[in-house]
């Protein structure tokens, strides 16, 4: 039984629009296809350092318990069957939500983010939790506090981040929805180091309820997975507003014509982009010319302050979210028989290097005397990116440009210099201070292998716009297709 | 050389709505510890602030009645700073952008003049929990207070004594109440209230260095504080030191103010825009639809019984100090017992069982329509005041209902008949009395009145009494 099931199992690299149909035709069962599918997270996922729980038993349960429903003719989810993993910061009923950090070391949340109701009232089984930076905070998942994900590609490098479990998922094997959260680049920086497909919905779009806030006015949470078209099946489940998160919002799209003229983002290709990043991207530009969509120059002279205003306002945020960490409430206790002692030795032991460097200088951002010079200084800057992505919008339908300046690089190789990965976010974070819809694709492989992205920018509400662009690239460019050797389980 | 004392308050006023700023957990005071809190007020990680509509509404309510002119858009910032009562480590409020500016709060000068207070601004915000501190030194949390909503009221510096601060406070206290925001009992610390003080030269244009007093949980601390602090001021100022910018504590016991802490100790509360909320639209419409259901004003109901009932001014004075007294002495009227009688009632009986009872009106277990049968009954002289009283003693003591009490009361005896008899008997047992009057010693007939009503057991109607003894006599 076990091995009719698993020579009926979908390839590993079939999208899951491709494993709903697989379901639908009776071709494997879903016990079957979740079984498999745990069995590549205990394995490669484990391996990778990508997942960090793995939910067998309930997965299990869940699977038989939608065969019925199959079997009985009931009506079915849009994601019926489909396996989904939501990121360490996402609060689910089972398991921990650490935001891989050791401050929430065995936090369990208790209850479901909106996102994982969804997801789950739309029939998708949750198998597992990803790891990621921690408190999102990185852009290689070398801060969790799990250890290193490895990318799949390349197991010597990193994953990006600080989604990199879900993109390492994604990236390595099919079938399944990896829920990450993009504040600054999360999702799409870590998709195009992995070579999968991730969005980042305007800001909104989807309910932060249940989610560990790191930057509030920028944090969202979006999917990773194979290809546009799940994403946008995704998109359609998690969207809408939600009477538990006041800023969500039902957005529609600008317009129901398929985007056609294209925005290139001079600076997107300038100074600190690495040189076969901009090959590669340019090829695509030339596909998709030759499909008919327009292109024209458009320049974005404030995105050269984007990144130092999104470090500005990010850390900001955080540095006020995670204040409840106190050691008091929620979080790691030192004792002591001193208030201040027990605040100071407890956040102190409980978040690590990265974060205490963020609460620091958000703490200093905001700090009398410093607040006009550095935030809002950086309010105005992020203001005036917004105008001039809306404004270079009302032109075109969408802007282009690379994901990441440079490939994905060696575990390590940045880790002990902040600035030097501060540089991994400064083409994403635009996105984000704008609160823009971004959608990041696979466009090629490097010289060495490695996986180069792009993505595409739209206006506020135009995420299933973006999505049927990049679908409309995934039908020109199979890149997207390659699953590496090391990642069949 | 003489001085000036500038005074400024500001107003914490908790807002009596049923459920929090943020969430709906249920407001209560007085819970077991911990059991009013949802994810959202203990700011568990993932939760998000929903602002209830109930707090704005209610915030709006206030903001009317103090004639300020409310925003169209305004917004929450974010206070932070560590406490172990702040379980987010930082309390939502508005700093930037308040939803109400301006307004003012009526009150009377110390040499009796009418005057108003002008408002700054009014900003809502949430309330952070409460921590007790034991004597073994172990510290609880109770997290129940945590984001019920609070208004806080800043008035221009612009009084002159503790009096008028006092004045003030109970005035704005009066207002709230009457429109149902605040339950205005600063003993349970739901109305809270800091003073600035400074003192200037009568002559200067320019405020001197101010002094911000805490902890003042009564009316009395308010008076007292202010004229204390101005006293140590003038010391310090006149001892050739300078008054230094700060916070100070009052001591109730021993009346004395301290330093807390200084203005360069002061937190750094780093404020900014809190983005998970919305900014906040308060239309019109909103305004409109909150002063339509607002109940008729102090001011507007005094015209208006000085006019209707034709009460003396200084009755009505203490009648419009809550609104809920007002509504009962009027449902009197509206049952049809006279108003000169509904006010005699009110503020002899009624207010004086209030008291002893230490109970608001509108739990009073003596309705208005019962109270006003008894009361009608007496001024249709069917029973006698004192009985009536007695009555209403009675129902309250024994909880039973008054309007049946009444009904198994016998009506006084009015019949000439019956009464002549009564004086006849006590007249012949009386015969020293009687002849005392008739010798010109006339008080000698409240004595005789006193003996029917004792042969009658009550029942007598005294006036007709002493009118039939007269005629006998």
């Amino acid at each position: 039984m076990v091995n009719d099931a698993a020579s009926s199992l979908p390839d590993p690299g079939a999208t899951s629009h491709e494993v709903l149909a697989h379901l639908q035709s009776g071709k494997c069962t879903t016990k079957a296809l979740i079984s498999e599918y745990l069995n590549f997270l205990e394995t490669t996922g484990k391996r990778l350092g990508a997942v960090v729980e793995v939910f067998s038993q309930s997965a299990l349960q869940e699977a038989e318990a939608s065969d019925a429903r199959r079997m009985a003719g009931e009506t079915l989810g849009v994601l019926e069957g489909i396996p989904f993993t939501a990121k360490m910061n996402i609060c689910t009923e089972e398991g921990t939500t650490d935001a891989s950090s050791a401050m929430l070391a065995g936090f369990e949340a208790g209850v479901d983010a909106t996102v994982v109701q969804k997801m789950r009232s739309a029939g998708a089984i949750l198998v597992g939790k990803s790891s990621c930076d921690e408190f999102a905070m990185g852009a290689s998942n070398e801060s969790s506090a799990h250890g290193v994900v490895r990318n799949p590609w390349d197991e010597s490098r990193v994953p990006g981040g600080s989604s990199g479990g879900a993109a390492a998922l994604a990236g390595a094997f099919g079938w399944a929805i990896h829920l990450g959260s993009d504040t600054g680049g999360s999702i799409r920086q870590p998709a195009a180091f992995c070579s999968a497909t991730g969005m980042k919905p305007t800001w909104g779009r989807v309910s932060r309820r249940g989610l560990i806030a790191f930057g509030s006015s920028l944090d969202q949470i979006g999917p990773l997975a194979r290809d546009a078209k799940d994403c946008q099946i995704a998109l359609e489940v998690l969207q809408g507003s939600d009477p538990l998160d006041a800023t969500s919002l039902s957005f529609s799209e600008s317009s129901k014509e398929p985007i056609r003229k294209i925005g290139w983002i001079r600076q997107g290709f300038g100074e600190g982009i690495d040189a076969s990043i901009r090959e590669q991207v340019e090829a695509a530009r030339s596909i998709l010319e030759k499909d008919g969509i327009e292109f024209v120059e458009v320049s974005l002279p404030t995105m050269a302050q984007a990144n130092a205003c999104y470090q500005v306002i990010a850390t900001a945020e955080a540095s006020s979210n995670l204040a409840r960490y106190d050691g008091i409430h929620v979080g790691k206790r030192l004792s002591s028989n001193d208030l201040e002692e027990l605040y100071s030795s407890s956040r102190s032991s409980g978040f690590g290097a990265e974060v205490r460097r963020r609460i620091l200088l958000g703490t200093f951002v905001l700090s009398s005397g410093y607040i006009d010079a550095y935030y809002g200084r950086a309010q105005s800057v992020r203001q005036e990116i917004r105008e001039e992505i809306l404004s270079a919008l009302d032109d075109v339908d969408a802007l282009m440009m690379p994901v990441s300046p440079f490939a994905p690089f060696k575990i390590g190789e940045r880790i002990d210099d902040p600035l030097a990965l501060y540089a991994c976010d400064i083409l994403t974070v635009t996105a984000n201070l704008a609160g823009v819809p971004a959608v990041a694709v696979p466009c090629a492989f490097d010289n060495e292998g490695l996986p180069v992205g792009m993505q595409w920018l739209g206006k506020h509400g135009d995420d299933h716009r973006l999505l049927q662009l990049a679908s409309l690239w995934q039908e020109l460019n199979d890149t997207w297709k390659s699953v590496p050797q090391g990642g069949q389980s | 050389m003489s001085w000036n004392t500038v005074v400024g308050l500001e107003i914490h006023a908790q807002m009596a709505t049923q459920s929090k700023m943020f969430c709906a957990c249920r407001r209560q005071a007085g819970a077991v510890p911990n059991s009013n809190i949802c994810p959202v007020c203990v700011g568990w990680p993932g939760a998000l602030p929903v602002l209830q509509g109930e707090a704005v509404r209610c915030a709006i309510r206030a903001a009317i009645c103090l004639g300020c002119d409310i925003q169209e858009l305004s917004r929450f910032d974010r206070k932070n700073y560590f406490y172990p009562d702040l379980p987010k480590g930082y309390q939502i409020s508005q700093f930037y952008h308040p939803y109400a500016l301006g307004g003012s709060i009526p009150f009377t000068r110390d040499d009796g003049s009418a005057a108003v207070l002008p408002l700054v601004r009014i900003h809502m915000e949430e309330d952070a929990g409460k921590s007790s501190h034991e004597e073994d030194g172990t510290s609880r949390i109770d997290l129940n207070r945590c984001s019920s909503p609070l208004l806080e009221i800043v008035s221009e510096p612009l009084l002159m004594s503790g009096t008028e601060a006092a004045s003030c406070v109970r005035s704005v206290r009066a207002l709230l109440r009457w429109v149902g925001v605040c339950d205005g009992d600063m003993e349970k610390g739901n109305l809270r209230c800091d003073v600035n003080v400074s003192v200037m030269p009568e002559e200067a244009v320019e405020f001197g260095t101010r002094a911000e007093l805490k902890n003042l949980n009564s009316f009395v601390s308010i008076e007292r504080s202010v004229v204390v602090e101005t006293a140590r001021q003038i010391e310090v100022i006149e001892g050739g030191g300078q008054v230094v910018q700060e916070t100070r504590l009052w001591d109730q016991d021993k009346e004395v103010t301290a330093s807390m802490r200084g203005k360069e100790d002061s937190p750094d509360y780093r404020y900014f825009p809190e983005p998970d909320l919305p900014v906040v639209w308060i239309t019109e419409d909103d305004i409109q639809q909150q002063s339509g259901s607002l109940p008729e004003m102090p001011e507007d109901r005094r015209q208006r019984w000085l006019k209707e009932y034709d009460f003396p001014e200084r009755e009505v004075v203490p009648l419009l100090s809550r609104r809920e007294n007002g509504d009962y002495l009027e449902s009197l009227i509206l049952e049809g017992v006279k108003p000169a009688s509904a006010s005699n009632w009110f503020r002899g009986e009624i207010l004086k069982q209030l008291n002893e009872r230490e109970e608001r009106i509108e739990v009073f277990p003596v309705t208005a329509q019962s109270l006003a049968l008894v009361i009608k009954a007496v001024e249709e002289d069917r029973i006698s005041v004192a009985t009536g009283k007695e009555l209403l003693q009675k129902s309250l003591d024994k909880g039973s209902d008054l309007k049946t009490l009444l009904e198994s009361t016998d009506e006084q005896v009015q019949d000439e008949g019956a009464l002549g008899e009564w004086v006849d008997q006590v007249l012949s047992e009386n015969e020293d009395a009687v002849n005392k009057i008739r010798g010109g010693d006339d008080r000698a007939i409240g004595f005789l009145v006193g003996q029917v009503m004792k042969l009658s057991k009550g029942q007598a109607h005294p006036k007709k009494v002493q009118e039939l003894m007269r005629a006998r006599i």
